[in-house]
């Protein structure tokens, strides 16, 4: 056991040789993920003025209705991420590209709505700019949901009443869609919502990115080595699969907890990021997040062969896991179904938490399943490893 | 020097149906320089791998100093060094690291690793470019460091899976006198190579091998005998007229 455990610790050091090393790696793992999160919070919000959140503009064609409620229920508060409107301007200002996009209601909303009619809410936004069109999108779906359930809360209680009293009841949608019940029915009800700072979920995410990324092509490393037989060399030798497994699996997450430290460090000096009121939270989800990256890229290397099929597996299943799992628009603006998608992925995981520790002040009980899901990910990343993993090139 | 310390008996193995090696049975003796030849894709390699325990056999053992391949894998692998056809090796690290590196593989201990590793160098003459990546070597520097890699565990068998491929006349004499040096200390050689008059110069006895069979085996003289006059024919001779002359591959 200890020899087991000795020869995976020189493996491991080798190979951290190897890539402090190769500058490529080196600017891949650190600088990219970097050039990013500066790119996307420059594009999402104002990095120098960190008091300028991001800001989702709604407005209504209705002079007096649900929609007006609505909208006042959304703008109460200093801190609200929404700010009314007014329709033409904003069709105009889209158009001129001087806003991203907006969420409209339409005139006829509260009189189809009181129908009981179909009722739309429309998403204007400029194409070339997604990232803000996804956050729409979700606030508008996010929205449309929470206004089907009140409606039929609002009929409910109505019929109720009406048998009981005779009476009509009052209408008062506004006390039922306060802005703190429609973010936790988003968030999954951590905590009051504040003003998004961009550089708040853009670090996060392309942390994620980056640290799956970079432990991904740590499987080219290994498909490399089968090849050059280095790994046959060692075997021969007398060194056992799994000490080799365990010091692949040391020298990867020794690498994301480097990618860990320096992310986080220049987002905190440099972006101004806040890790919430649980900063030790949010250290033991990255940490999580590392380790089942790191099984990650044990697993991957088990599975593929070739140098070049290392190669394109890692490169895709980057850039599917990421936008899936969260990491290039906030999942909590995404709709329902792109939220449980995101469920099947880690990075999905490691997000949820991220965002609620970060952004909604969440406390550290309330990321215990994003924590169990983030171990059983890796867990079950190691035992596939262990179960496929191969010292020579099929063929 | 009559004791058998390797024993390959009716070794096979084939790849998806296509046999490499082909009931494969041959001794080699205590401190013998045994040579295998055999045209490209003969089977040499396959075999080596299957006495090296890294390939599993599909049928047949090898037997090392009486532990079996099969059952005791982890005590043949005390006892032999393995000098593959490739370069396994890591071009980024220096010659020293990568020494060092297999030294520790080979269950060496840092500082002894450290020992063993300059004491190599110094045998295949690269003790001045230890510190050097092996990415800026020659070709015959890399086969050096190679060779000295598969030093490291001090072994008492040695596979050379053709280590003078491809090098210039200086490496392959100082490779060649490495070997013989070896052999003087003690050490059992199995060597490939497809330079005939070295096989001729350095091999105790030889086995030919063709189609995953071994045609022949003896000593050089025994097997230019079979053709002709031992003093009159090359090795190369008997090559050809064993192993015919149509090309492979
Ligand atoms: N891993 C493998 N998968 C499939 N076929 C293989 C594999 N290794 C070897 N072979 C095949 O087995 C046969 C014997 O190959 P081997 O490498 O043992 O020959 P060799 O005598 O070492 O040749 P060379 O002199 O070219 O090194 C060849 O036909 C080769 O293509
Ligand atoms: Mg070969």
């Amino acid at each position: 056991m200890s020899g087991l455990l000795r020869q995976a610790w020189v493996i491991s050091l080798k190979d951290t040789r190897l890539f402090v090393r190769d500058r490529f790696a080196l600017a891949f793992a650190l600088a990219f993920p970097l050039l990013f999160v500066l790119g996307f919070t420059l594009a999402l919000g104002n990095i120098s003025s960190p008091d300028q959140p991001i800001v989702l503009r709604v407005a209504t064609q209705e002079q007096e209705g649900i929609s007006t409620q609505i909208i006042a229920a959304l703008t109460a508060g200093e801190e609200s991420v929404f700010q009314e409107i007014a329709y033409d301007e904003a069709r105009l200002a889209v158009k001129h590209g001087r806003l991203g996009g907006f969420v409209a209601f339409p005139a006829d909303f509260t009189a189809s709505l009181l129908a009981g009619g179909k009722t739309r809410i429309e998403v204007v936004s400029r194409s070339e700019d997604p990232n803000r069109r996804a956050a729409l999108e979700g606030f508008a779906h996010a929205l449309a949901g929470q206004i089907s359930l009140a409606r039929e809360a609002v009929a409910t209680v109505a019929a109720l009443k009406a048998r009981e009293t005779g009476a009509t009841p009052a209408l008062d949608v506004g006390s039922l869609i306060q802005p703190t019940a429609l973010v936790a029915m988003e968030t999954e009800q951590v905590g009051p919502a504040r003003p998004i700072r961009a550089s708040n979920f853009t670090l996060p995410g392309y942390l994620t990115m980056f640290v799956f990324f970079a432990a991904a092509m740590g499987a080219e490393a290994v498909a490399r080595e089968r090849q050059t037989q280095t790994l046959e060399r060692m075997l021969s030798n007398g060194v056992r699969r799994e000490s080799i497994l365990l010091g692949k699996y040391l020298s990867t997450a020794y690498r994301g907890l480097l990618q860990l430290a320096v992310l986080w460090i220049v987002g905190i000096f440099g972006f101004n990021v806040e890790l919430g009121p649980e900063p030790v939270a949010v250290i033991a989800i990255s940490v999580l997040m590392v380790l089942a990256s790191a099984g990650f890229g044990i697993m991957l290397a088990s599975l593929v062969n070739t140098v070049r099929s290392a190669d394109s597996v890692g490169i895709l299943t980057s850039i599917v896991l990421a936008p899936v799992g969260g990491c290039w628009w906030p999942l909590f603006i995404a709709p329902a179904w792109m939220q449980t998608l995101s469920k099947l992925t880690p990075h999905g995981w490691a997000n949820s938490a991220f965002n609620k520790l970060m952004l909604f002040g969440a406390e550290p009980g309330n990321v215990a399943w994003e924590m169990t899901a983030l171990a059983l990910f890796g867990a079950g990343f190691v035992a596939v490893a262990l179960w496929r993993f191969r010292m020579a090139p099929a063929r | 020097m009559n004791e058998e310390f390797l024993a390959a008996k009716e070794l096979r193995k084939a790849f998806n149906g296509n046999v490499a090696v082909d009931v494969v049975s041959f001794s080699i003796m205590r401190k013998e320089i045994f040579g295998l030849l055999g045209p490209n894709g003969a089977g040499k390699t396959t075999t080596i791998r299957m006495m090296a325990t890294v390939l599993p056999p599909d049928g047949g053992d090898v037997m090392v100093d009486g532990h079996s391949v099969l059952r005791h894998a982890g005590e043949v692998r005390k006892l032999i060094g393995v000098c593959p056809q490739e370069l396994a090796l890591y071009p980024e690290l220096t010659a020293l690291e990568n020494l060092v590196f297999f030294g520790q593989m080979a269950g060496l201990g840092g500082k002894q690793a450290k020992e063993a590793a300059g004491e190599n160098l110094l045998l295949v003459g690269l003790q001045d470019r230890a510190k050097d990546a092996v990415a800026k070597f020659s070709g015959g520097m890399k086969r050096r460091v190679n060779l000295a890699i598969s030093l490291m565990s001090r072994p008492a068998l040695l596979f050379l899976d053709e280590p003078t491929v491809g090098i210039d006349p200086q490496s392959r004499n100082h490779i060649f006198e490495t070997v013989q040096r070896l052999r003087g200390e003690g050490m059992t050689v199995l060597y490939t190579t497809h330079y005939m008059e070295e096989a001729d110069r350095l091999c105790d006895r030889l086995a030919i091998m063709d189609h995953g069979q071994l045609i022949a085996v003896g000593t050089p003289r025994e097997l230019k005998a079979q053709i002709g006059q031992p003093e009159k024919v090359t090795l190369e001779e008997v090559f050809l007229s064993l192993t015919g002359r149509r090309l492979r591959d």
